[in-house]
C-alpha cells in the first residue's frame, strides 16, 4: 500500500480532488447543470487539472475569434477566467470584454479547497448596452453583428447565477462525500487484509513451531518405547525360560500347588511379553518400520487357521464359532501372518465381550471398496474426474460379528485408538492394554485396507476388514 | 498528531475505544448534533452492518485560530465486536488521545473489562505504551436500571489518574464534558511532547472555549428512577 493510502487510514484525510472524483460522473453532472440552465461549465482541480469541461461556443465568441486582435483578447480572457484560484472561499467573478461574465466558484470539502468550478460565460441580466470595450477590442468589429451575435449570449441574473452555483457546489460536495468514503472503505479493506494476514501468517509460525516440537516428542517417545520394550523383554525371556524349566522338573519335582504357582507364573510371564511384542509392534507401524511381505492369499484359507485357533477360547466359554464364506471369494494379497494377527484379534475380542453361550460368526465375502491411488487424494475431493476416480475396485471383505455387549455410539470414533478402553476404569471387567485394534487398523492400512465397525449396544458388534482383491501384476 | 508548516495545520486524532454497543458511535452522533454548524463536517459511517459498525465513523471538525492556524480534530470510532481486533488495531494508528466509552450497566462488567485490556494490547503491539495514550473514560447509559452507582465509580476512579465523565450519549447528556475532557488531556500531552504553545503560538484556551462555545447550552443528564 502506497504511503497516502495508510495516510487515508491514519486521519481519513484526502488532499486532492482527482482521488475522489470520477470523471466521467462528474461529466454528467455538469452535463446536466448544461441542459438545465445553458451554462457552460468547467472544474479545475486545485493543481489546475481539467477534470471536466462542458461548454458550448457563443455566437459572440465565434464573432470575436474570427477577428484577429478579438483571437487574441479572447484567448486571453479564457486563460485569466482559467487561472484564477478564488480566496477565503468566496466566489469571484471575472469579466469579459464582451461584457460577459465567469464566476469562479471554489471546491471546498472538509475545510479545504480542492479545486474551482468555473462557470460561464454568461451576460449579467443588468446588461442592456453593448460594451463599448466590445466594439474597440478590434478595429473591425462592426457594431450590428457584434450586438446580433451578444444577443444569443445567455442572460443571468446575479442572483440567479449565485443560487446555481450553490446548488453545483452542493451536489458536488455529496458526490466527494461519497468519493471518500468509498476510498476509505477500499483502503480499510486492504489494510485490514494485509493485517489479518500478517497476524494469520504469525500465528502460522506459532503452530508450526509447535507442531515441529510435538513431532520431535512423538520421536522421543517412540525411541523411549523401543528402548524400554526391548530392555523389559531380556528378562522376562529368562523368567519365562526358568519357569518352564521348573515346570519341566529339571530342578526336581513339584509340588501340585508349586506347579500352580510356577504355571501362573509363566503363563502371566508370557501375557506380559505378549504385551511388550504389541508395544513394540505399535511403534514399527506408527514409524513405519513394520515390514509386511505379501503373497497371493486365499481368504478362507486365513478364516479356517483363525477358527481353529480361536476355538479352545471360544469353546471355554461355551460360545459357537461359525465360518461362513461364498465359493467365489478371490484371492488378496497379503501378508499371511500379518492378516491371521488381524483377525484373531478381532475374534479373541469378539469371544472376549461376549457373554457365555453366546455366538461369533465369521465370514468373507466379495465386495467393491475405492482404492487410493497414490498421495495425491486431495484432487479427488472435489469431484474432479470423478467418474473416473471414483470407481471401485473388487475386494474382499471379512466379517466378524459377535453376539456381545456392543459398543456406546459415543465410543465407536475411539475404539481403534491406541490404549483407547471403552471402559477405562481401574475396576473393568474386561481386561487388555487397549493396543489390539490400534495395531489391527494399522495392519489393515499398511495393505491398503480399510477397518469399520457397526455396533448396537446390547446386541452385538461386526467388525469388517476390507482389503483389495489381489492385481495380477503384483504377483 | 500531524503538522503541515505549508497548510499552517495541526491535525489531531481521537479515538472513541470500547466494547460493543457501549454507544461510541452515538457519542460522535450527539457531538454530530449539539456542535453548531461551523467548522464541522459530515459524520461519515463505514461499512455498517444491522446498525452495527464494521470498520469506523468519522467526524472531521475545524477550529481557525487567531494565528492562522487551523486545528483540524478527527474523531474516530472503532467496531466494538472482538471479531473486528485488526481493525481496531488499525484504527488505532496515529491516535493521540483515547475516549474509553465504557456500559454503566453491572452485567457490562467484564465486556468493559475485556476491551479495556484489548485498547491496551493493541496500543503496545502498534508500539504505544498504554499508560502514556492520553485517556478518560465515560461511564454511558446512566439512563439504564442496574448500572452502577456514581458513589461507586467515583470510588473506583479515585484509585486511578484518569478523568471519569458520566453520560447518557442517546440524549447527548455528558458526551460535551466527554470530548472535551478528551481533548483538553489531548492537548496537554501534546503541549509537554511539541511545545505548540511556544513554538508556533498556538493558544489551548482560545481553542478550548471556541469549541466549547460551539456545544449548545449543556444537557442535563436524566437519572433513573
Amino acid at each position: 500500500m502506497d504511503e497516502s493510502k495508510t495516510a487515508d487510514i491514519s486521519y481519513g484525510e484526502i488532499a486532492n480532488l482527482e482521488d475522489l472524483i470520477d470523471r466521467d460522473s462528474l461529466r454528467e453532472v455538469c452535463r446536466s447543470f448544461f441542459d438545465l440552465f445553458g451554462l457552460s461549465i468547467r472544474v479545475f482541480s486545485q493543481r489546475g487539472s481539467l477534470l471536466a469541461n462542458v461548454h458550448e461556443e457563443r455566437s459572440v465568441c465565434r464573432y470575436v475569434n474570427s477577428l484577429t486582435k478579438g483571437r487574441v483578447a479572447c484567448a486571453e480572457t479564457v486563460a485569466q477566467a482559467q487561472m484564477l484560484v478564488p480566496e477565503g472561499g468566496t466566489t469571484v467573478t471575472h469579466n469579459c470584454f464582451t461584457g460577459a461574465v465567469y464566476h469562479v466558484v471554489p471546491i471546498i470539502y472538509d475545510e479545504r479547497q480542492l479545486g474551482r468550478i468555473v462557470i460561464g460565460p454568461f451576460l449579467p441580466s443588468e446588461t442592456n448596452e453593448i460594451p463599448a470595450s466590445l466594439l474597440h477590442i478590434d478595429p473591425q468589429v462592426e457594431p450590428a453583428r457584434a450586438r446580433l451575435a451578444l444577443a444569443e449570449m445567455p442572460r443571468v441574473r446575479a442572483q440567479t447565477a449565485g443560487r446555481i452555483a450553490t446548488h453545483l457546489r452542493g451536489v458536488l460536495d455529496l458526490i466527494l462525500f461519497s468519493g471518500h468514503r468509498a476510498r476509505l472503505t477500499s483502503a480499510m479493506h486492504l489494510a485490514t487484509v494485509r493485517e489479518n494476514y500478517r497476524e494469520l501468517s504469525e500465528k502460522n509460525t506459532r503452530l508450526q513451531d509447535a507442531y515441529d516440537k510435538l513431532k520431535e516428542l512423538d520421536r522421543l517417545k517412540s525411541n523411549f518405547l523401543a528402548t524400554v520394550s526391548h530392555e523389559l523383554r531380556t528378562p522376562l525371556t529368562s523368567i519365562i525360560g526358568y519357569s518352564e524349566m521348573l515346570e519341566a522338573g529339571i530342578a526336581g519335582d513339584l509340588s501340585p500347588e508349586q506347579l500352580g504357582f510356577v504355571e501362573t507364573i509363566r503363563t502371566k510371564g508370557e501375557l506380559l511379553l505378549q504385551l511388550i511384542s504389541s508395544l513394540l509392534d505399535l511403534n514399527k507401524l506408527e514409524r513405519g518400520q513394520l515390514s509386511i511381505s505379501t503373497e497371493y492369499v486365499d481368504p478362507r484359507a486365513v478364516l479356517a487357521e483363525v477358527k481353529d485357533t480361536c476355538l479352545p477360547e471360544a469353546e471355554k466359554k461355551h460360545i459357537k464359532l461359525e465360518l461362513s464364506w461364498h465359493q467365489d471369494v478371490p484371492a488378496v494379497q497379503a501378508d499371511p501372518v500379518r492378516l491371521r494377527q488381524i483377525l484373531i484379534n478381532l475374534v479373541s475380542n469378539a469371544v472376549k465381550f461376549t457373554p457365555d453361550s453366546g455366538r461369533v460368526d465369521l465370514s468373507v465375502k466379495t465386495t467393491e471398496m475405492r482404492v487410493a491411488q497414490g498421495d495425491d487424494d486431495d484432487d479427488d475431493a472435489g469431484g474432479f474426474g470423478a467418474a473416473l476416480m471414483m470407481a471401485p475396485e473388487r475386494a474382499v471383505e471379512f466379517c466378524v460379528k459377535d453376539t456381545g455387549i456392543g459398543i456406546p455410539e459415543a465410543e465407536i470414533a475411539k475404539i481403534f485408538d491406541a490404549f483407547y478402553q471403552v471402559d477405562g476404569s481401574s475396576t473393568r471387567e474386561y481386561g487388555g492394554a487397549g493396543l489390539g485394534l490400534s495395531i489391527a487398523r494399522s495392519l489393515v492400512e499398511a495393505h491398503h485396507g480399510t477397518i469399520r465397525v457397526a455396533s448396537e449396544l446390547g446386541q452385538g458388534t461386526s467388525f469388517f476388514v476390507t482389503l483389495p482383491e489381489a492385481q495380477p501384476d503384483q504377483a | 498528531m500531524q503538522l503541515d508548516f505549508q497548510a499552517r495545520e495541526v491535525t489531531v486524532k481521537l479515538v472513541y475505544y470500547g466494547p460493543a454497543l457501549s454507544g461510541k458511535t452515538t457519542n460522535l452522533q450527539a457531538i454530530h448534533r449539539l456542535l453548531t454548524p461551523e467548522g464541522k463536517g459530515r459524520l461519515m459511517t463505514l461499512e455498517t452492518r444491522d446498525d452495527r459498525t464494521l470498520f469506523f465513523d468519522l467526524l472531521p471538525l475545524t477550529v481557525n485560530t487567531e494565528m492562522g492556524l487551523t486545528v483540524r480534530i478527527k474523531l474516530f470510532t472503532v467496531p466494538g465486536q472482538v471479531i473486528h481486533n485488526s481493525t481496531r488495531r488499525l484504527v488505532l494508528q496515529g491516535a493521540d488521545g483515547v475516549a474509553f466509552i465504557a456500559d454503566s450497566q453491572v452485567a457490562e462488567v467484564r465486556a468493559n473489562q475485556a476491551s479495556f485490556k484489548d485498547l491496551r494490547k493493541n496500543l503496545r503491539e502498534n508500539g504505544i505504551d498504554p499508560a502514556a495514550m492520553p485517556l478518560v473514560i465515560q461511564y454511558n447509559k446512566r439512563d439504564l436500571p442496574n448500572v452502577r452507582s456514581e458513589e461507586e465509580i467515583m470510588r473506583m476512579a479515585s484509585q486511578g489518574k484518569e478523568r471519569i465523565y458520566l453520560a447518557t450519549a442517546t440524549h447527548g447528556a455528558g458526551v460535551a464534558d466527554t470530548f472535551m475532557g478528551l481533548i483538553g488531556t489531548t492537548w496537554e500531552n501534546m503541549e509537554r511532547q511539541h511545545k505548540l504553545t511556544e513554538r508556533f503560538g498556538l493558544n489551548e484556551q482560545a481553542v478550548m472555549s471556541d469549541l466549547r462555545r460551539r456545544f449548545g447550552p449543556p444537557v442535563e443528564a436524566t437519572k433513573h428512577g
